[in-house]
């Protein structure tokens, strides 16, 4: 039991810091732009806490999956980041929550969300939106799921834990050659999946991307944006697990690590989507996912010819 | 099993004999028919693992039995399962149906048409075999005669043209499997032994002419056109569960035979095909019903990819990789019947409140059709296998035996289940669009004000079949340690076994997976209601929202502005252009005036297999027209022709 605990325990930490590492970010951002930018770090929290404070308007089209979407939106998000293995090993009863297949099909929940509420906002722009995100998915998870697939296969287990123990103690990790180009492919689905330039931008609401937020505002957008910034610390966690799983064996211990490690790539990745514009669906994003996916399929040639 | 068989017969000659008072009659016989599927159902499932047979009277030519085994019952309780919804739903759904033909010979044949795949399940010997399964053919077909129409007649002459090849393939194997064994009770048949070519032969006109009738990419055209011409409750029958009868058939053949590696990938890679492209072409569909038909065309992909698991596993000699595929195939079997059913009551509602199959006109209905609405939801949740419902749960052990498949040795075996692996993850992908058929007829503003002030719920037995299979979606979920639990009492009763339940809750696979479903439920509804909490405890303004219309730039919104199914999907359709080799046409009249946008993706495969063997049969008809020249004295040189060809034949043999 004191696994659920520990579950309950990683979720409610990082929802509180997860806000500081994207104040960070902006920060970041904003120098790099050579704007001024926010005063301190502290930004991200100040808005939330605003936001809750404002009085909402919605569209009368719209009914309940629009209305309580912003929460479960947050939910998904809140739910992938509880089922990643960091302050529970294996074994033990929250891991068995914790499954590659479960986490895949937790984000496609997130995505179902996202879609329905862009659709029922009525608002023109949403819908694009929406679909956008489906077609990032579609270009997204052959990379994701082929790399996957080759790390579950040299593990034997889908089970997210399990692989995360064998890594740590070396029965399988970089010394296969797989293994390493699977990185490779899963470190490019990751970053589109955690919805940062030149693939999507989070901080564009009016534009495409996120365009169904454009219709939330108050409490509502303040759950829908904290709930989105989750989800990118959930997927940055599943590759912190499979491939850079080294960490303390104390719980409290491995838990402030992650976030250490997790922020370092919310932050860093600033550095990327910081240069150059953002890529059209059809012609360059597709580009680049066909060069993902061929990083990922010599991963898995290379796990058919078992070397 | 013989009470169970009796009621549909019972009804079937009620609902005749009150021909006169049609209304009664419909009440009565869909009544009856729900009782004996309520029965059923629970016969079956208490008789899961066991056997029980009966024979009919000494004096019908010979003593037919009829027996059910461990699968036979598997079968037999998802056909009464889906009956029994939909004949909950029938009761008031067809009252629709009264001016359009009579509904005492509906009833009947829904009875006699479930009866007949009862008796398909059951039937042990080549002719009852045949005779049932042609049945249920001719009686499916009669029922889609009620939506009387061109398109439907159509339809029900490309389903009977396919059915007819399916069931000439059937018959082919059958007849060579006799000869073989030298007997045509089906007891005989397990211990043949076969030459490896005859076995091929026999093997693969069972698997295209079962796989035919379950609608197997590339003979799965007639679907989206005989599925939603039907009466609702009879899609969703026709649907749901007919097209699993023929699963059955696939796996019996292959229990008989002696099975060969390549088999089981050539079932995989069917399967593969089908799940892609049958959810590619359901994407691009207007028309909600044949869009859901399309999406029958992947599940049974995703059937196949766990059984072809589980004949490979035979194949190769190992039964944990065998009983894995089985059990992910016969999970998925039932999960589908489930959600399938589910969106096809639910599409009929939409049906019966619009009157309308185009999607693109529907549109905020969820506000007039809350009932309605919700279960379509689920319904979409579940084929889309979202975590916790029962779609992810068969889903699961699909990729879990295909994984297994994938660590055995051999190059070519390796890729293809890697690739089918990474061809089922993508169709989920291509799934989860399908949020559309939610979105598009359910929320967002209406895009027509006259079907939408005309649309309202429907009455009370339909929303009650509805909600009992939404209660399947979450109980063949969330308990998947009971489903699986019985499920491998029936795969064990013909294949390996290993510890799939090793604890009370969770689910594992040979290759030590585990998941516990109750748990993943847990976290998800957990984590739902953390956001509720903080805005409790951050004091956020929970004021009533006001209402507007959406922003549209400072325009003057109208619900033209609003997304619509085809543009949601319409980058996709770019993507997959070769594919579906649609020719978009846009008009444009002025600056003010509305842009007129056409584009009809086709489904390639029709001109492809199918136009070529419709124009050589007409041309082939119009060169033997020349043999009925009508003067008698030529046709009777035809007999005596004939008849001395006989002759000489039986002579030189």
């Amino acid at each position: 039991m004191s696994s659920i605990f520990f579950m309950i325990l990683q979720v409610i930490v990082i929802v509180l810091v997860a806000p500081f590492f994207d104040g960070v970010a902006r920060v970041l951002r904003a120098r790099l732009q050579s704007r001024k930018g926010p005063p301190d770090f502290l930004q991200t929290y100040r808005d939330i806490i605003k936001l809750f404070k404002r009085s909402r308007t919605i569209p009368k089209c719209s009914h309940w999956v629009f209305r309580y979407g912003p929460y479960t939106l947050f939910g998904t998000g809140a739910a992938l980041l509880a089922v990643m293995p960091i302050t529970y090993g294996s074994g033990t009863l929250a891991s068995y929550a914790s499954d590659v297949f479960v986490i895949l099909y937790i984000s496609a929940m997130l995505r179902y969300i996202f879609g329905i509420a862009s659709i029922d906002s009525g608002n023109p722009f949403a819908g694009v939106g929406g679909s956008r995100e489906q077609m990032i998915a579609v270009f997204v998870e052959p990379v994701m799921m082929t790399s996957l697939l080759v790390v579950m296969l040299l593990a034997q287990t889908s089970n997210l834990a399990e692989i995360q123990e064998m890594v740590r103690n070396g029965e399988i990790g970089y010394q296969m050659p797989a293994f390493a180009v699977a990185s490779i492919s899963f470190l490019w689905a990751m970053y589109v999946e955690s919805g940062r330039n030149p693939y999507d931008l989070a901080e564009a609401e009016q534009e495409l991307q996120e365009g169904v937020l454009g219709e939330y505002c108050g409490a509502d957008f303040g759950l829908a944006h904290a709930g989105l910034i989750l989800k990118q610390f959930a997927m940055i966690g599943m590759f912190l697990s499979i491939f850079e799983p080294w960490s303390f064996e104390n719980p409290f211990l491995a838990l402030f690590l992650f976030i250490l490690k997790a922020g370092i790539f919310y932050v860093a990745a600033v550095f990327i989507d910081n240069f150059g514009p953002r890529y059209k669906l059809l012609t360059s994003f597709r580009s680049n996912a066909i060069a993902a996916f061929c990083v990922s399929f010599v991963a898995l040639v290379l796990y058919v010819v078992g070397v | 099993m013989t009470h169970v068989y009796l009621l549909y017969l019972l009804g079937c000659v009620v609902s005749l004999l009150l021909y006169k008072q049609n209304k009664i009659a419909a009440k009565v016989g869909f009544s009856i028919s729900a009782i004996a599927s309520g029965y059923g159902i629970f016969y079956f499932l208490m008789n899961l693992s066991g056997t029980d047979s009966f024979s009919l009277g000494e004096n019908l030519l010979y003593n037919p039995t009829f027996s059910l085994d461990p699968l036979g019952n598997f079968f037999s309780f998802v056909v009464t399962l889906i009956a029994f919804a939909s004949s909950v739903y029938a009761i008031q759904y067809t009252e629709e149906y009264e001016k359009k033909g009579s509904l005492a010979v509906m009833a009947a044949l829904f009875n006699s048409f479930i009866l007949a795949m009862l008796l398909v399940l059951s039937a042990s010997d080549v002719f009852w075999f045949m005779i049932c399964w042609e049945l249920m053919t001719i009686i499916s077909a009669f029922l889609i005669c009620y939506n009387d129409s061109k398109a439907s007649l159509k339809a029900i002459m490309i389903y009977l043209g396919i059915a007819h090849f399916g069931g000439m393939c059937i018959m082919a194997a059958f007849l060579l499997m006799a000869n073989q064994s030298g007997s045509l009770e089906f007891s005989s048949f397990s211990s043949v032994s076969l030459s490896p070519v005859m076995g091929s032969i026999i093997f693969l006109l069972a698997f295209i002419g079962f796989g035919s009738k379950a609608g197997m990419f590339p003979f799965h055209v007639w679907l989206p056109k005989a599925h939603p011409a039907a009466p609702t409750n009879v899609s969703a029958l026709m649907s749901g569960v007919m097209i699993k009868v023929a699963l059955f058939g696939i796996i019996k053949f292959c229990l008989w035979l002696p099975v060969m590696e390549w088999w089981g990938l050539l079932i995989i890679v069917i399967g593969a095909l089908s799940s892609l492209l049958g959810v590619l072409y359901a994407l691009i569909q207007h028309d909600y019903k044949s869009l859901l038909a399309y999406h029958s065309v992947e599940n049974i992909g995703i059937i196949l990819l766990g059984l072809g698991t589980g004949v490979y596993g035979i194949a190769i000699n190992s039964p944990t990789l065998a009983t894995i595929g089985f059990l992910a195939g016969l999970y998925h079997i039932v999960n589908h019947a489930i959600f399938k059913g589910l969106l096809f009551l639910g599409a009929g509602s939409v049906l019966h409140a619009t009157h309308t199959r185009e999607i693109e006109v529907l549109g905020g209905l969820a506000k007039k059709m809350p009932y309605t609405a919700f279960a379509m939801f689920i319904g979409v949740m579940g084929i889309a296998a979202l975590p916790p419902l029962n779609g992810f749960v068969s889903e699961w052990f699909t990729y879990q035996g295909m994984m297994q498949g994938a660590l055995g040795e051999g190059i070519i075996p390796r890729f293809v289940f890697t690739f089918s692996v990474v061809a089922l993850a993508v169709t989920g992908v291509l799934v989860v669009i399908h949020l559309k058929l939610y979105a598009i007829i359910f929320a967002g503003t209406p895009r027509d004000m006259k079907i939408w002030n005309a649309a309202k719920e429907v009455p009370f037995t339909m929303i009650a079949g509805m909600m009992f299979l939404v209660a399947g979606c979450f109980v063949f979920g969330i308990g998947a340690s009971v489903v699986t639990e019985n499920i491998m009492s029936v795969v064990t009763s013909f294949s390996g076994s290993y510890n799939a339940i090793p604890a009370t809750g969770q689910i594992a696979s040979p290759i030590g997976s585990t998941i516990s479903l109750p748990i993943v439920a847990m976290v998800i509804s957990g984590a739902m209601t953390l956001p509720f909490i903080i805005a409790v405890m951050m004091k956020a303004n929970r004021t009533k929202p006001r209402e507007t219309d959406p922003w549209a730039c400072g325009f003057k919104y109208s619900k033209r502005m609003q997304i619509t199914a085809g543009p949601f999907t319409g980058d996709l359709r770019r993507l997959m252009e070769w594919l579906f080799k649609s020719k978009p046409t846009v008009e444009t009249d002025g600056y003010f005036g509305p842009v007129k946008y056409t584009d009809h993706p086709k489904d390639i495969w029709w001109n492809i297999f199918y136009q070529p063997i419709i124009n050589a049969t007409e041309k082939a008809a119009d060169k033997i027209g020349c043999l009925q020249n009508g003067s008698t004295n030529m046709y009777s040189a035809y007999i005596l022709g004939t008849l001395c060809l006989f002759l000489g034949i039986s002579y030189i043999l």
